[in-house]
This record gives structure tokens, sequence and C-alpha cells, in this order.
């Protein structure tokens, strides 16, 4: 017996020699929804959208019908997908975003294959475009809100020589972060950190620029670098190697192996324990036995951009794995700096430093920026 | 000719259990010029991609062979937040995008299975009170659910009185 269906039709009617209109319909176990999308096949280019629900979750799922209309004059090209799913997903609703894609990448389809019939129409009106100015479309995307708890996971009196955020994202090396780094400097300063890490997603930042900006700041800047692999973000550090795309973690492993470096498991629940994904029944047992952990060093059990729950249980896993814990912030803004950090034990110089002190496990995560009476 | 469609596209995924471990998640493409599924079988509950395969029924091309390869290098991968990326960047190159979107679908099929059988146990949204209240503590339950889509952000009487600490708004 099936326990889940989608279904999606789409149906590309054309209305004239530049336009078509793909009317879709989606229609799951849990969703209704349908939209119009009238589309310059020109400059593939979306002049038109409305959408209605009719079949939806909650009372206010009808608020995103509005903002469907963010979608006019956006292009397909480029990183149109994503464009979509942060304007439309984000602002309006995911699943009208789904559908967006589908009536969009229908529409595309249509007109290669119609091509001739367009091209023929269009030499006997000799109609031209108009309005077919680029649109700079600057799609607004909304920013995580992660979770924080006032309420202590550590009540240990550990003094600790040095506390330093293991885990942060600048631009533009990670185009997903809205902060500079001199900015993440200056505000690791001001609330006291006596580090931090550069994690930028696959992205190896040169030792000298590094030094450069320690010289300036005369502040400790370490180098790491936050990898997708197929088992999710790693976090590496000691590895000069600049890896591109995504890397199975067995081969990353290698890598790292070879660089004498380390790899903690980021945030490895991230999203697990949200709704819907605790009735998959994942327990400690099962959680324990990812392949993943097999390669790691250490896990990352407090990360700013999980939930508490998500963070407790990864704790669990990390004490039953006997597995060395950090922590980081994963700030992505300068608001976020520091709001976990890892405390370390001995006094961290160098990477190297930093790279044993994980290894051997004498460091400890930490909630830093509450602690430290900071807001 | 008017209101005749030219071209038209029907997209079914589906999810079965087929025994106690194991998932599996079909999507089937028909459309004007090709009819082709992509399947994967997945790990409960791990969520483990334990097996890809997918053909093109409508037109039979070799050259599509060489897509389907590309999908098997998900195999291994656990479906989840950040699988989109993974995908995307496994599947990178793939010659035909389509079947990297077919395989995005199986994905999103199995978590919203999941999502399902959560919503099963919520009140109805005609329920509005009710509503309300239970997804109010759903967002305060996963902060990061607030601002993800219009139901969940500023405005919406969900997250009326809600507000995220550490964080500007």
């Amino acid at each position: 017996m099936l326990k889940f269906m989608r279904n999606k039709i789409v149906g590309i009617e054309v209305k004239d020699s530049n336009t078509v209109l793909a009317h879709g319909f989606l229609d799951d176990n849990i969703y209704s929804i349908e939209m119009n999308v009238l589309i310059d096949i020109n400059h593939l280019e979306i002049r038109d959208i409305d959408g209605r629900w009719n079949r939806w979750t909650t009372t206010e799922c009808k608020r995103a019908i509005p903002f469907l209309k963010e979608a006019i004059g956006l292009r397909m090209e480029g990183d149109f997908s994503q464009t979509v799913r942060k304007v439309i997903g984000r602002r309006a609703c995911r699943h009208f975003a789904n559908l967006l894609l589908e009536c969009c990448y229908t529409a595309k389809q249509a007109s290669e294959v119609l091509k001739d019939k367009f091209k023929e129409k269009h030499d006997v009106n000799n109609v031209t475009s108009e309005n077919n100015s680029d649109k700079n479309v600057t799609p607004i995307i909304s920013a995580d809100m992660p979770d924080h708890s006032d309420t202590p996971f550590h009540d240990k009196p550990v003094s600790f020589s040095m506390v330093i955020d293991l885990h942060m994202h600048s631009f533009p090396a990670s185009p997903c972060s809205s902060v500079s780094v001199d900015q993440l400097i200056k505000e690791a300063k001001r609330i006291g950190l006596d580090a931090i890490c550069l994690t930028d997603h696959n992205y190896v930042w040169d030792r000298d620029t590094v030094e450069d900006l320690r010289q300036k700041h005369g502040f400790l800047i370490l180098r790491g670098n936050e990898i997708t692999t197929d088992q999710g973000d790693m976090l590496v550090f000691g590895m000069e190697k600049d890896i591109k795309g995504i890397i199975s973690l067995a081969e990353l492993r290698k890598e790292v192996l070879e660089s004498r470096g380390i790899i903690i498991a980021a945030h490895p629940f991230r999203g697990f324990l949200t709704v819907g994904i605790q009735q998959i029944g994942l327990t400690l047992e099962r959680a324990i036995k990812r392949p993943m952990f097999k390669y790691v060093d250490a896990i990352e059990t407090l990360n700013g951009s999980v939930t508490e729950n998500e963070n407790r249980f990864t704790e669990k896993v990390a004490e039953r794995l006997g597995l060395p814990k950090t922590g980081g912030s994963d700030a992505h803004e300068v608001s976020r700096v520091g709001v976990y950090a890892t405390g370390f034990i001995d006094k961290i110089k160098d990477e190297k430093d930093l790279v044993d002190a994980i290894k051997e496990g004498r460091c400890l995560p930490t909630v830093f920026r509450k602690h430290a009476g900071l807001r | 000719m008017y209101n005749i469609l030219e071209f038209t596209r029907n997209r079914s995924t589906s999810v079965e259990q087929t025994d106690d471990k194991t998932l599996r998640s079909y999507c089937h493409l028909n459309d004007t010029i090709m009819e082709a599924y992509v399947e994967i079988a997945v790990t409960i509950p791990d969520l483990e991609i334990i097996s890809v395969q997918g053909d093109v029924l409508r037109p039979h091309k070799k050259e599509f062979k060489e897509s389907f390869e590309f999908l098997k290098r998900v195999i291994g991968t656990r479906i989840g937040p950040g699988i989109l990326k993974i995908v995307n960047g496994l599947t990178e190159g793939i010659r035909h995008k389509q079947f990297a979107f077919m395989l995005e679908e199986c994905c999103h099929a199995v978590i919203l299975l999941f999502t399902k059988e959560d919503l099963l146990s919520s009140p109805r949204p005609d329920d509005e009170e009710e509503s309300i209240i239970y997804h109010r503590q759903m967002v305060l339950d996963n902060i990061r659910l607030y601002n993800r889509c219009a139901a969940f952000a500023p405005g919406s009487r969900i997250v009326e009185g809600i507000i995220p600490k550490d964080k500007d708004i």
C-alpha cells in the first residue's frame, strides 16, 4: 500500500508567439495547490503568476498567495532553481516553489519542442518583444532563526586556558554569510573570545592572508574548512587541500589522514528531530551506528544553527561513541558570533595545537555568549 | 488551436514501505516527449539511500544510461536537511538534469511522508484556534521554522508574540 503520493500536472497553452501560459496543479496527501504562470518564452521570464490553495495545513497558509508575485521578473537562467526556492519557498511556501519550478521547466521544455512553431509565427507576424529589459531581481532571503536556550548544557566549572569559536562563516568566502571577516574578528574580540576559526564552505584561506589578519587585529585566527560530503557537512582542520564539489567522506578521510588533520562531524543531526522526522523512530542505538562516525575524530555537539533537542541528542551520541566534543556558533552574522564555542584546557597557538588538542579530547563545548552576559 | 494544450506533463511520485526497514520512493514522468522513472530505496530509520535506478521508457536512447550512472553517486547519502545540496553536488555534470530533479522529488516524497504521519495527529486547519496553538508550539519547538514560509513569518497569527532570541528581526 502506498504511504504517500504526490501528483503534479502541468499544461502549456500557447498564448502568442512570445508567451505561454503554464497551468500547474499539485495534489498530494497533504496539500492541493494550483497556479497559472505567464512566461515570456523568448526571454524565459516570468511575466505574471497567480495561485490558489485547495487544501492546506495551517490557517495561515493563505498568506503565501500575495508573495507569489515576487516571482515576476525572474528568468530561467543561472541559479534559477535556488532563487525560486529562496524567494518563493521562503517568502510564500515551498510547495508553491516546487510547483513553480515544475511549471517553468515544463514551459522551457515546451519552448524547445515548439520552437519551430514559434519561429514560424514570429516571422509571419514580425512581432518584436517589448518590455524585455533586464530586471534586477534581488531575492529577499529570510534568515534562519536558530533556537538558543537560556539553559546551559554544561554545569562545569572547568577552567579553560582558551575559548575558541570553531565554526563561523564570512562573506564573500561563504556566499550564505552576511558578515565580513573583519567584522567577525572585531566581534569575537569584543565579546572576549580568545580566537576564532574561519570555516568557510569548501574554501581554503590563504596562510599569508590570515597571518595579515592576525597582525592587523592582534588576534589569533585559525584556518579550517567546512566541506560538504556525501554524509553531510564536515569541519576539517589541518588540511591545505582545496576540495571542490562534493566528496565522499571516506575519500575525505584519506586526504585528511595524509595531511595529519582532523574531521569534526558538523551538526550531524540537523533537522532530523524536526517536524515529522521523529516518526521514523531514530534512536540513540541506531544513531551511533551511522557509518559517518567511523570517519570522524570529533563531533560538534553544540552548534548555533540547530535546536536544543538536536544538540542534546548529538551530545548523547558523542558520549556513547566516546568521541571528543566541540562547539561552534556556525555564525553567518555578527550577532551569532560566540553563541557556542569550545574551551581548551591547554594554550592553543596555532592550527597544529588545535588539531592535537581536539584529537586528545582536551577540550569541551561551551555556551559562551550567554555566559559572558552578552546579547 | 486556441486552448488546445501544446505540451503536457504529468509527474507522479509515490512512497511505499516494502518491508520493516525499507522505503521505496518512485518518481514517474510522462510528458509530450518523454516517459521516464527514477526509483530509490531508503533504509528506515537512517533514511540512507541504498539503491538508485531509473530508465527512459520513451524515447529509448542509449545516451540516457550515462545519466542514471551519475545518479548512483548518491548511494550511501542520507535524506535530510542538506540533501538537496548533496544531490546537486554529486550529480553536477549530469547531462540530463531532469533525472537529478526526479531524484530530488523522490527524496522530498520521503520527507513529506513523515510530515504526513506527524500531521495526522494535528488539529485540522478549520479548527482555527487549536490549529494555531498546535503550530505555534511546533515553531517554538523548532525555532528554525520561524520565517521559513508565509505561515510562520511575522504577521502570521501562528508566530504572534514569538521573538527569536539573539537575532535581529
